[in-house]
């Protein structure tokens, strides 16, 4: 059923959407799916260069899980905006040292309506969201404005 | 630091079909699986997508950043053409305006312009300022109809 403004109050919270720990494959396949190929999210030649530690989640790849993480609650159709700041990197997790790094790449989104409103004939709602990894850092936060029936 | 004669500059724009194929791609990527099989039917199965009410198979919401890649030599060309030190390069904001739907099939034409530059009043841990661009991008479909606006932030670090 799909959800319905009459459905939802101000405060409410959206379903939590937790990701599989991400891993340098995920973000091979994101760059060549998007297209973006900074070698800052898969070249460690390019990472020693630069002096960080590790290669990093694209941003837009954390903002894409908020995206599954909305699609999954609403029907994408009803969606008028989303937005999205970057807070702090992602490292992947490293396969030869799961039990210590599976955390801090793993991503739960969470998000609460924070406004309900008419405009353009519709009725709309206003959700903030937040993506977290399984440590508690802040990864992004953003909102997302969305039409329903 | 990004070159500031280049803001108001109109990158060339571009025209694109949105492949089939690359939907699913891309929805499997950000639904962080590995196989199409283990995503929603409707970015790949075109009668799944109609049962669900909708013309045709439609693109996940942030497939709109692969229009921003796929011309231009992609990142690396508007790195280039901005004057931006790769390796100092971070995006830091993202917002899309959906004003219709874009579905596998139509052919978009992709205009991007340099919207602000400028520099934060605040400066970073090390003492600089931090460089600013802001990119707007408008996605028109094949009856000239506006569907999205992207406004893109980026900093060098």
């Amino acid at each position: 059923m799909a959800i319905t403004y009459d459905d939802v109050k101000i405060g409410d919270t959206i379903p939590t959407y937790t990701s599989a720990p991400i891993t340098r494959t995920h973000l091979v396949r994101y760059a060549g799916a998007s297209g973006d190929f900074n070698p800052l999210h898969h070249d460690e030649s390019f990472i020693k260069m630069i002096g960080m530690d590790n290669v990093i989640a694209h941003g837009i790849l954390i903002m894409g899980i908020a995206g599954e993480a909305i699609t999954s609650w609403i029907d994408q159709r009803n969606l008028r905006s989303f937005n999205a700041r970057f807070l702090s990197m992602t490292e992947p997790a490293d396969l030869n040292d799961m039990e210590h790094t599976t955390g801090r790449a793993t991503i739960t989104i969470s998000g609460k309506i924070v406004k309900k409103y008419e405009e353009n004939g519709e009725k709309r709602i206003k959700c903030d969201i937040v993506a977290k990894d399984a440590l508690g850092s802040r990864k992004l936060a953003g909102f997302f404005i969305a039409a329903l029936p | 630091m990004a070159d500031r004669s280049k803001l108001g500059m109109e990158f060339p724009a571009y025209t694109m079909t949105v492949e089939k194929s690359k939907i699913a791609e891309f929805a499997v990527a950000v639904g962080l699986k590995d196989d199409k099989a283990q995503i929603d039917p409707i970015y790949y199965d075109e009668e799944a997508a109609k049962r669900a009410g909708y013309e045709g198979i439609p693109v996940p919401p942030t497939f709109m950043t692969s229009f921003f890649f796929w011309t231009g030599e992609g990142l690396m060309g508007i790195v280039k053409a901005l004057g931006i030190d790769l390796s100092k390069l971070l995006h830091s904001e993202e917002e899309y305006e959906f004003l219709g739907n874009i579905y596998a099939g139509d052919v978009i034409t992709r205009k991007m312009k340099v919207a602000e530059m400028f520099e934060r009043g605040k400066r970073d841990r090390l003492g600089r300022f931090v460089d600013v661009t802001i990119l707007e991008t408008e996605i028109i479909n094949q009856r000239g109809e506006l569907v999205a606006k992207v406004r893109s932030t980026m900093m060098e670090r």
